[in-house]
């Protein structure tokens, strides 16, 4: 039985006013929060090792990766809900959805781990945050980039707050359900601030960089995987 | 000799008695306190806990628990049975299956079982639920879609349709 | 005194090998021939006062007939050396201890096991359960510490031959960062083995699946990483120690050795270089398999965190400046007793473990001509 947004038959639904919505949002999201936790950390974890040290610029990066994840769940929830697919999003459209993420994620860290190695080459003392981009100025954090990518994705969490969002009938209902959703998942994020103690030397920063290349190439293989689908893996 | 060298050397021949108590008490106390914790193997390898047996003629059907796989996991979401013991099995299994015991048949599960034991095995599944995917000469492909021979049991594992 | 030093080893060993004692004639001379093997090895070490060469023959010794025993055992129960998804399922997979620091997370977070095993002990392939692989690691780990590479891991003989064949390395300049590739690929495994819940390293990167065993490939992935292992084994396990002379796989990309590293914070034995006797000639820094002699780490008086205790440094100084040491006493205070104490420990490790290993493998060959 398809479900149409916003239209839901012989399901009985709770009253819906503002504080339910968010008690709802914020349980789903701490519940969810350490599967986030799971699949973000292969991203967060070595790109964040190889910032600098301190508490305060990985509280940037972590305000960017989160702010920029944050704007990529909403557009998503958003684009989502005009293809009236929040309740059920096409398996056509599914896979290669996903896979060009991981391939973009894959090219982003591999470029993240060439920057720092370049930014150390000329000066580590540097405190600003990695960015992505020709020239220093107008360059994109690394971090938003990520956060933004790592937002597309339509994990479990994701498609369980998307059912539920599906059903409060407005489009400005099922994004404050997805807002709180994603608060509800960020707080599980807040155990990475404490690589910001983290003591950061050329074996730290290399390691980083090493895990990195290592890791986009397992999101290069998995975004291909999810391409070409059916060829390689029978998916 | 100071305090520190006292506890070193304390300390290394400990390690010495340690090393004597392994073979005989620590290997033992250890693995009993590992195998203690509680820990079970990922059901995607172990296909699930069995919920339900079937009765059929002189076999029968073991029916597991569905499995869905975490988060970044490649593979989809399956359901196994098994039919045991396969010297009861007739040469051609075809057996409809209500697996999730609403009373509603759900799967029409087809095989043959040849007398060697070696022999590559291959499944056909009919969908009667959409709730599960159909299979069509299926092996041994992937961990949520295959047919095996288990210790005297014919495991079959069927893909559950993604909505 | 040396025959004297070495009594309680020989009493260990007709210990250890009179329980595994076999009922077939071939096991019993593989038994016999292991055991003089070990206490032999250990006499040298003591009548010579040096470690490196004769842990290294019991080392190759142990990596050479590990694969003979084992591709054996699993040829003889499946007929081949392919893992076919059936026994995965059946939780018949061997367990071995370089995905340990893999499935901790996973456990810890889920108590979910992302190994195709059997836990309890008794079951698995051959009775070797996760729980009692794992229970093993953890006793020895206590005693030998990151010594585990330099005397219980079955794979690293392998290497550790091929590094000493040549007589010169024709590979001499090694970029220093290379060190960290352990860490990098234990960092990369834990946080995707977590994230995919599956098993990453064993999946992609283990070397030894080519000298042991392998998932059956079913598809054009599984041929794809079987041509990885094959390629990873060729290049760090054979060609590049044969070049280089250092134990590639060891020093650049083995994540379980990176995860032992941390118990030479715990372990009480470490290795020191006294500085009122150090020239600094830096032929410790050559001698060292895994690269962790720097200048700085010399300058300080100590080996870095990835020292495997192998003794090559210690043997090689002229001036006696490298030294066994026990943590809490004076550098070079009494050095023999230190190595003496770390000797009996983790040399009695060795003839439990590697020695049952040695003697599998002989075994093994030895059926061939004696029924």
């Amino acid at each position: 039985m398809r479900h149409r947004q916003g239209e839901l038959k012989n399901v009985r639904l709770p009253p819906v006013t503002g504080y339910s919505i968010f008690g709802e949002a914020l349980a789903l999201g701490l519940a969810s929060g350490p599967a986030c936790m799971a699949s973000c950390g292969p991203v967060v974890v070595p790109s964040l090792l190889a910032e600098q040290e301190g508490m305060r610029l990985n509280t940037r990066y972590l305000s960017s990766f989160l702010g920029a994840r944050f704007v990529g769940y909403l557009l998503f929830a958003a684009v989502a809900w005009g293809l009236g697919a929040l309740v059920s999003f096409p398996p056509a459209l599914r896979l290669p959805v996903a896979g060009v993420v991981h391939l973009l994620l894959g090219c982003v860290l591999l470029w993240y781990a060439y920057t720092v190695g370049r930014a150390c080459a000329l000066s580590c003392a540097a405190p600003e945050l990695v960015t992505i981009g020709v020239a220093k100025k107008r360059g994109v954090p690394g971090a938003a980039v990520l956060g933004f990518l790592t937002g597309f994705s339509i994990c479990p969490p994701f498609v369980a707050a998307g059912l539920r969002a599906a059903q409060l009938g407005s489009i400005a209902a099922a994004l404050y359900f997805f807002a709180v959703f994603f608060v509800g998942t960020s707080v599980w994020f807040l155990p990475f601030l404490s690589l910001g103690c983290v003591r950061r030397n050329e074996g730290v920063t290399t390691v980083a960089r090493m895990a990195m290349v290592l890791i986009a190439v397992y999101y290069l293989y998995l975004g291909l995987a999810m391409l070409i689908g059916r060829k390689v893996y029978g998916y | 000799m100071t305090v520190r060298a006292k506890f070193g050397y304390t300390a290394a021949g400990m390690t010495v008695c340690v090393a004597l108590l392994v073979p005989f008490v620590l290997m033992g106390a250890f693995t009993k306190g590992i195998a203690g914790l509680g820990l079970h193997v990922d059901e995607m390898y172990s296909g699930g806990p069995k919920v339900r047996t079937i009765q059929a003629a002189g076999y029968t059907i073991d029916i597991h628990r569905p499995v869905y796989p975490h988060l970044l996991q490649l593979e989809k979401p399956f359901v196994q049975l098994d039919w045991k013991p396969v010297s009861a099995l007739p040469s051609h299994v075809s057996d409809v299956v209500d697996v999730d015991g609403d009373g509603q048949p759900d799967i029409r599960v087809s095989f043959d079982v040849p007398k060697d034991a070696k022999a590559a095995l291959r499944v056909n599944v009919e969908a009667l639920n959409p709730r599960y995917e159909a299979m069509q000469n299926v092996g041994k492909e992937k961990f949520s879609r295959l047919i095996v021979r288990g210790d005297d049991a014919i495991l079959v594992r069927i893909p559950l349709a993604r909505r | 005194m040396s025959v004297l030093l070495t009594l309680p080893i020989a009493v260990w060993s007709f210990l250890m090998f009179a329980h595994f004692w076999e009922p077939n004639r071939a096991g019993q001379i593989a038994i016999v021939m292991t055991a003089v093997f070990m206490i032999a090895m250990f006499y040298m070490m003591m009548r010579t006062r040096t470690t490196y060469r004769w842990r290294r023959w019991f080392f190759v010794a142990m990596g050479l007939l590990f694969p003979v025993g084992f591709i054996h055992t699993v040829i003889a129960m499946r007929g081949t050396m392919g893992i076919p998804i059936e026994e995965m399922i059946a939780g018949r997979t061997p367990f071995c201890f370089l995905p340990i620091p893999l499935l901790i997370l996973p456990a810890a977070l889920t108590k979910t096991v992302v190994f195709p095993g059997s836990i309890l002990p008794g079951t698995g392939m051959a009775g070797a359960g996760m729980a009692a692989m794992a229970g093993m690691w953890l006793a020895m780990t206590i005693v030998v510490g990151k010594g585990w590479c330099s005397y219980l891991c079955f794979f690293g003989g392998i290497e550790e031959g091929m590094a000493s064949v040549a007589k010169r390395a024709k590979l001499k300049k090694i970029d220093t960062r290379w060190r960290y590739g352990p860490w990098a690929v234990l960092l990369a495994m834990v946080l995707l083995s977590l994230a995919l819940f599956d098993s990453v390293y064993c999946m992609w990167l283990c070397p030894f699946k080519a000298v042991s065993e392998y998932v059956a490939a079913r598809n054009t992935l599984g041929m794809v990483q079987n041509g990885i292992f094959i390629m990873l084994f060729a290049s760090l396990v054979i060609v590049l120690p044969f070049l280089t002379k250092k134990r590639t796989q060891c020093a650049f990309f083995c994540p379980f050795g990176a995860f032992q590293s941390i118990f030479n914070k715990t372990s009480v034995f470490d290795v020191k270089i006294d500085k009122t006797r150090c020239s600094p000639c830096v032929l410790c820094k050559t001698a060292c398999p895994t690269m962790s002699l720097t200048d700085e780490s010399i300058a300080q008086g100590e080996t870095l965190m990835s020292c495997m205790k192998c003794g090559a440094c210690v043997d090689v100084c002229p001036k006696d400046a490298a030294v066994w040491h026990i943590k809490g006493t004076d550098v070079a205070s009494n050095p023999e007793r230190a190595r003496l104490l770390l000797l009996y420990g983790a040399w009695g490790m060795a003839i439990m473990f590697g020695g049952t290993i040695i003697a599998g493998g002989l075994a093994t060959i030895l059926h061939v001509f004696i029924k």
